[in-house]
């Protein structure tokens, strides 16, 4: 078929010009079937309007820098196929849920404090110098926290979270499912330096379990179950007799 | 250490998951069954006669059993509720004194279904 | 963020749904306690509550704690996480026994209710 067209409305917003921002259409070729959003984006920016502002850098759901919002839903535009929405109109905005800096970039310094505030890495209690060897797991302890370690920080889960929506103190699924991750890997035993944060009044216990984080991963890890998870977990080590209470 | 305001919230939590088991366990088997055929005149129901519903009720075990099964869920109830009040944009509902009606209205449903059970029928073995 | 963001997807509303449930199963265990205060009104006075109304209400208060059943046993099954003989049991199987403990439970109430009802 020759000339097949596809329509883009992309978000614009200029902080130091523009009130609020505004869709602004482009009609662009849609020359193959295996074209993704993103690809409609560079298009625009190679030969329609240079100044159209995103971010991207692998194009393969890698590396988690291309989320926004296509036809209202949290996608990775790398992964988001234009011959799924053709011949309608694919609408693409900035993340929701986030403060907007300028066209499709959203400012995400809240994610990254969060991120950081469950520490995210192997914590010892006391650190084996190197010559002490390796710590050692077997393919059922990987199993136990495989799925969580596979985030990307991509942040379509917080923009899919309506509790981060109504109120962005709230740690959300991310940053929960990452600290899960380190809780139930066999080699680290930094549980009660995350706990105050994630059981905090702002941690698992403002979730209310709508789901939909789980459902728009991209990368197929199950933010909602992590914190339910959680939230079992610290209330056992509380009920129980035998319950730390740390 | 999680901090003591939020040890409330994993009470709250606690609470709420173990109503909503009771809930889901048990109330649709009453609801079809004495809010449904019972009245219709399906089956034979326990409150459809005064003789046969006081005598069920002045067993013990029974009145431990209604005692759980209705005061229970109020937990539940509160914890949802309050929370549905949060996403439907009313972020008062967050707050001390909204805790306080909620889960207070909870244990007053309690208190309640305490005095209820404990004063309409005596307690009888028979 | 708007107020009737929930309005905006299908599993955003079938989400408020579940939690509304909460509200039809208080109501209709409210009426369970007036139920049983109504025993103490003696056995001349005594008369259960049986009107169309009440029947039309309890149908829809069921379709509320069926809805409510399904959904809790269900995503229970996606929280809780035991072993057995060290392998981890699978979610599908959690929530089958959980659907297994509904149906038994079940079974044993509406014996009792209708048994004890002759």
């Amino acid at each position: 078929m020759p000339d097949k067209k596809v329509t883009i409305q992309a978000t614009r917003f200029d902080p130091d010009r523009d009130e609020k921002p505004r869709l602004q259409s482009y009609e662009i070729p849609f020359s193959d079937e295996s074209m993704v959003v993103l690809d409609a984006l560079n298009y625009i920016k190679s030969h329609v309007d240079g100044s159209l502002s995103y971010r991207w850098s692998c194009r393969m759901g890698i590396c988690g820098s291309c989320g926004m919002m296509v036809n209202g839903t949290p996608k990775l535009t790398c992964n988001a196929f234009l011959r799924d929405y053709w011949p309608r109109p694919v609408v693409v905005e900035p993340l929701n849920n986030f403060p907007l800096i300028r066209d499709l970039v959203i400012d995400m310094d809240d994610f990254m404090h969060k991120l950081k505030s469950i520490k995210p890495w192997i914590i010892r209690k006391q650190e084996i110098p190197l010559g002490g060897g390796e710590h050692r797991q077997t393919n059922d302890q990987i199993d136990e926290f495989r799925q969580f370690s596979e985030c990307i920080n991509c942040m379509l889960c917080y923009a899919a979270c309506p509790v981060y929506g109504l109120n962005n103190e709230f740690l959300g699924p991310a940053a929960t499912a990452l600290a899960r991750r380190y809780n139930l890997d066999s080699r680290d035993q930094g549980l009660t330096q995350r706990l105050p944060v994630i059981a905090d009044t702002e941690g698992v216990w403002e979730c209310s379990f709508v789901g939909e984080c789980s459902v728009v991963c991209p990368k197929g890890v199950d933010p909602a179950k992590a914190i339910q998870q959680t939230k079992l977990d610290t209330t056992m080590r509380f009920v129980l007799p035998f319950g730390t209470r740390e | 250490m999680i901090r003591r305001q939020a040890l409330l919230h994993l009470l709250y939590w606690f609470a709420f998951a173990q109503g909503g088991v009771i809930a889901a366990v048990l109330i649709p088997v009453h609801v079809l069954i004495q809010g449904i055929l019972g009245p219709l005149g399906v089956v034979p129901v326990v409150d459809r006669h005064y003789d046969t519903w006081v005598r069920v009720l002045g067993n013990p075990l029974v009145k431990l059993y209604l005692l759980v099964l209705i005061a229970v869920p109020f937990f539940h109830f509160a914890h949802r509720l309050r929370y549905l009040l949060v996403d439907l944009g009313v972020p008062a509902a967050k707050g001390a004194p909204a805790q306080a009606v909620f889960y207070g209205g909870a244990v007053l449903v309690t208190l309640v279904t305490i005095w209820v059970l404990l004063t309409t029928v005596p307690i009888s073995f028979g | 963020m708007p107020a009737n963001w929930w309005t905006r997807s299908r599993r955003y509303f079938l989400y408020v749904v579940r939690e509304f449930t909460a509200l039809p199963l208080a109501l209709w265990l409210l009426w369970l306690l007036v139920e049983i205060k109504r025993a103490g009104d003696g056995p001349a006075r005594y008369s259960p509550h049986g009107s169309a109304a009440f029947v039309v209400f309890s149908v829809i208060v069921l379709l509320f704690a069926l809805y409510h059943s399904f959904t809790f046993l269900t995503l229970a099954g996606t929280i809780i996480h035991l072993r057995f003989i060290d392998r981890p049991v699978p979610a599908s199987l959690i929530v089958l026994s959980q659907f297994a403990l509904w149906a038994v439970a079940s079974g044993v109430i509406a014996f009792v209710l209708i048994w004890f009802g002759r």
